[in-house]
């Protein structure tokens, strides 16, 4: 499929920008320390003894520095929820960069991963270097005791620790475990702390030293060249090096333990559960009040019920967001794994009764000020189950928000298309108040490269934004149609939610 | 925790296991240091324990997602039935080859991490849990298709008589029928 230039730059441009970006910072730090160990006056020994394994070993050493440092700052989610809310500061294209925080997580996790192994080998080469150049002529130069010792140092030990909770981590993060079984992701992840603790605490080097030369020792080794008879006048001794990872982590860690600190202070209000009502297809709807609770549309909460698990947090789309008229929020969600049985269970005790545990009289209020305010011109909404039953999730407020825009004549705002993927039976809404939804239904999935053909052509010039919840094979299929190069002037922005 | 399925993260482990013993060992080997042997050795027993783990197992419940070209190391790994199907034998054949990495300081890291993985296959054989192989769907045999296909109406479809069906020109009004269909305002 032939790219659009214009689409490609409004999908994917952001992305490719912050990713150079990020590369040539790490190219540049590993070069620099690269030169340095290698071509630097006070390393001069080092470099004599250990040769390449030295210079890579350290290099990758700072490019780990900066990556660890760098990987936490994703995970700060309410600060970037934070910084997303702001106008001042960001404009969609810095806030639909901010929504990829994850997968620049991954990005450096992939990049820590890679540089470790390097770094290991490096050191690997450097002990055989430091026990083979043993010399008996210097022997204050030797870090080996002995011709042929493989020496165990603090170092070395922390140093296989920490590979060994990153192999832990990295072999539980790929997407297949993440999708089925998500606890095994989660505990392991959490070792992080561990991995902090012991890179800051034990791990940098205080054995591996370099010499340091006095000042006049500098200057006379750079008329070396001229004459050669003049030496370093003083003894070469190794000094204890200077460790540096603790300057990178430590500020980015201070934040995210702040973070974390927050989200636990805010998630100590009890919440109270106002209504549970029980929709077709094995589907709860909760509404939910909360002191002090704001949430705009779009945004997702994060559930922990104490009597089902006091350690699992489940996110949860917001389906309704408190007003200034109602202040309770809710969220639909499906029962399908073990926590949201259990969760269940607690709530309806009863099976087959839709029980109201408090009742609560509520008024739906929209918006009165009209839709001038608004960017938004014309919404297209296409929803794809497998049953008929599923719709009746969100029919009412369907029927209501269509009623509402024909009531103000505006009739092309919203265009629904409802698609029953499963087509064995025949199905319909038989009820007369449903009846704009039962007009719109269409059997079989959607046929996506005929609706952007058609929304391209209605909305010339425009941008139009695609927003897709759904499993992957539909994402990909909208995000490659997206940059794709067949619509008059129009561009498709791609944006798309997935919580695992 | 719910039904957890210990297998596919062993799997993982042990799939990155030895990658990790085969690395250890082309550097102990290309640097030739003492004891190059065991890293010629981590060389073999990594990639031979990335073959055997590379095909994925199929799950109990759920979505199998199967490695990019997997079917030909599915089948291989298949074929040798109840060895490479029981969990047990794998964590003991992963146990007994982590034991020759530990002497050598280039592969103990792979020892290590092969070892551990060679736990959790234990744990997930404890658990009755088992290797399938995840082989490509049948064809789904069509429904039959209805009998009535094969034997179309013999009749045509009713119509109103004919003083009704032809077109008066001159009596435009008498020519308009009322739609049998009502037409809504929603559609």
């Amino acid at each position: 499929m032939v790219v659009s230039v214009r689409s490609w730059v409004a999908n994917e441009g952001g992305k490719h920008l912050v990713l150079v970006l990020w590369l040539g910072a790490n190219t540049w730090l590993f070069l620099r320390t690269f030169l340095l160990y290698s071509t630097g006056q006070q390393y001069y020994y080092l470099y004599k003894m250990l040769g390449l394994g030295l210079c890579i070993s350290r290099a990758s050493a700072a490019v780990l520095n900066l990556n660890c440092s760098v990987v936490l700052l994703p995970m700060c989610r309410s600060l970037l929820t934070y910084v997303r809310g702001t106008h001042t500061v960001s404009s969609r294209k810095t806030r639909r960069l901010l929504d990829k925080s994850k997968t620049f997580h991954v990005a450096c996790g992939v990049a820590i991963c890679i540089f470790s192994v390097v770094h290991v080998s490096a050191h690997l080469v450097n002990v055989v270097n430091f026990s083979v150049s043993y010399s008996d002529d210097f022997p204050a130069l030797n870090v080996a005791r002995y011709r042929g010792e493989v020496r165990h140092t603090l170092p070395g030990v922390t140093g296989v620790l920490l590979v060994l909770i990153l192999f832990l981590m990295f072999t539980a993060s790929s997407y297949c475990i993440r999708v089925s079984n998500y606890e095994i992701f989660w505990y392991t992840h959490n070792l992080f702390i561990v991995f902090y603790i012991i890179l800051m605490a034990a791990h940098p080097p205080g054995c591996l030293r370099a010499n340091q030369s006095s000042p006049e020792q500098q200057g006379e080794e750079l008329e070396q060249s001229e004459d050669e008879e003049r030496r370093c006048r003083e003894e070469a001794h190794f000094q204890p090096h200077c460790p540096q990872t603790w300057l990178w982590v430590s500020g980015p860690l201070c934040l995210y333990c702040a973070e974390r600190f927050y989200r636990y202070i805010r998630s100590s209000d009890p919440v109270t559960i106002v209504t549970v009502i029980r929709h077709p297809c094995n589907v709860i709807e909760l509404r939910m009040l909360k002191r002090d609770f704001k949430a705009r549309p779009g945004q997702y909460i994060v559930l922990n019920c104490p009597g089902v698990s006091s350690f699992e947090n489940h996110p949860f789309t917001l389906t309704t967001c408190p007003t200034e008229n109602k202040e309770t929020f809710g969220i639909h969600l499906r029962v399908v794994g073990d926590w949201t049985e259990r969760f269940t269970e607690l709530l309806l005790p009863e099976q087959g009764i839709a029980s109201e545990i408090l009742p609560m009289v509520q008024q739906r209020r929209y918006p009165n000020n009209g839709w001038v305010g608004f960017r938004l011109r014309r919404l297209y909404f296409v929803w794809v189950c497998r049953e008929l039953k599923s719709f009746y999730w969100f029919a009412e407020l369907l029927c209501a928000l269509h009623h509402k825009l024909w009531q103000e004549n505006r009739p092309d705002y919203l265009n629904l298309r409802l698609y029953v993927s499963q087509t064995d039976k025949l199905q319909s809404m038989s009820e007369e108040k449903y009846r704009p939804l039962s007009s719109r239904l269409l059997v079989g999935r959607p046929r996506w490269k005929l609706l952007f053909d058609e929304i391209g052509k209605t909305n010339k010039h425009n941008r139009v934004g695609v927003f897709c919840c759904g499993p992957k094979s539909i994402s990909r299929t909208l995000h490659r149609l997206c940059n794709s190069a067949r619509y008059s002037g129009t561009t498709f922005e791609f944006n798309k939610e997935s919580f695992s | 925790m719910g039904k957890i399925e210990w297998a596919m993260w062993a799997n993982e482990q042990a799939l990155a296991s030895g990658l990790i013993l085969l690395t250890g060992g082309i550097v102990g080997v290309a640097g030739q240091f003492r004891g190059w042997q065991f890293a010629a050795y981590g060389v073999a027993a990594g990639v031979f324990v990335c073959l055997l783990e590379y095909p994925r197992g199929k799950r109990s419940k759920g979505t199998s997602v199967e490695r990019t070209g997997q079917y030909c190391f599915t089948v291989c790994v298949k074929s040798f039935g109840p060895l490479t199907r029981n969990y047990y034998v794998r964590a003991f054949l992963h146990a007994a080859l982590c034991v020759p990495g530990g002497f050598m300081l280039a592969t103990v890291l792979g020892c290590v991490c092969l070892g551990i993985s060679s736990l959790i296959y234990l744990g997930a054989a404890i658990h009755g849990e088992q290797w399938m192989p995840i082989l490509p769907q049948k064809e789904q045999t069509r429904k039959p298709v209805g009998e009535s296909i094969k034997n179309p109406p013999q009749n045509p479809p009713p119509r109103p008589p004919a003083e009704l069906r032809r077109k008066r020109v001159e009596d435009l009004e008498g020519a308009a029928y009322v739609n049998p269909i009502a037409v809504t305002a929603n559609d």
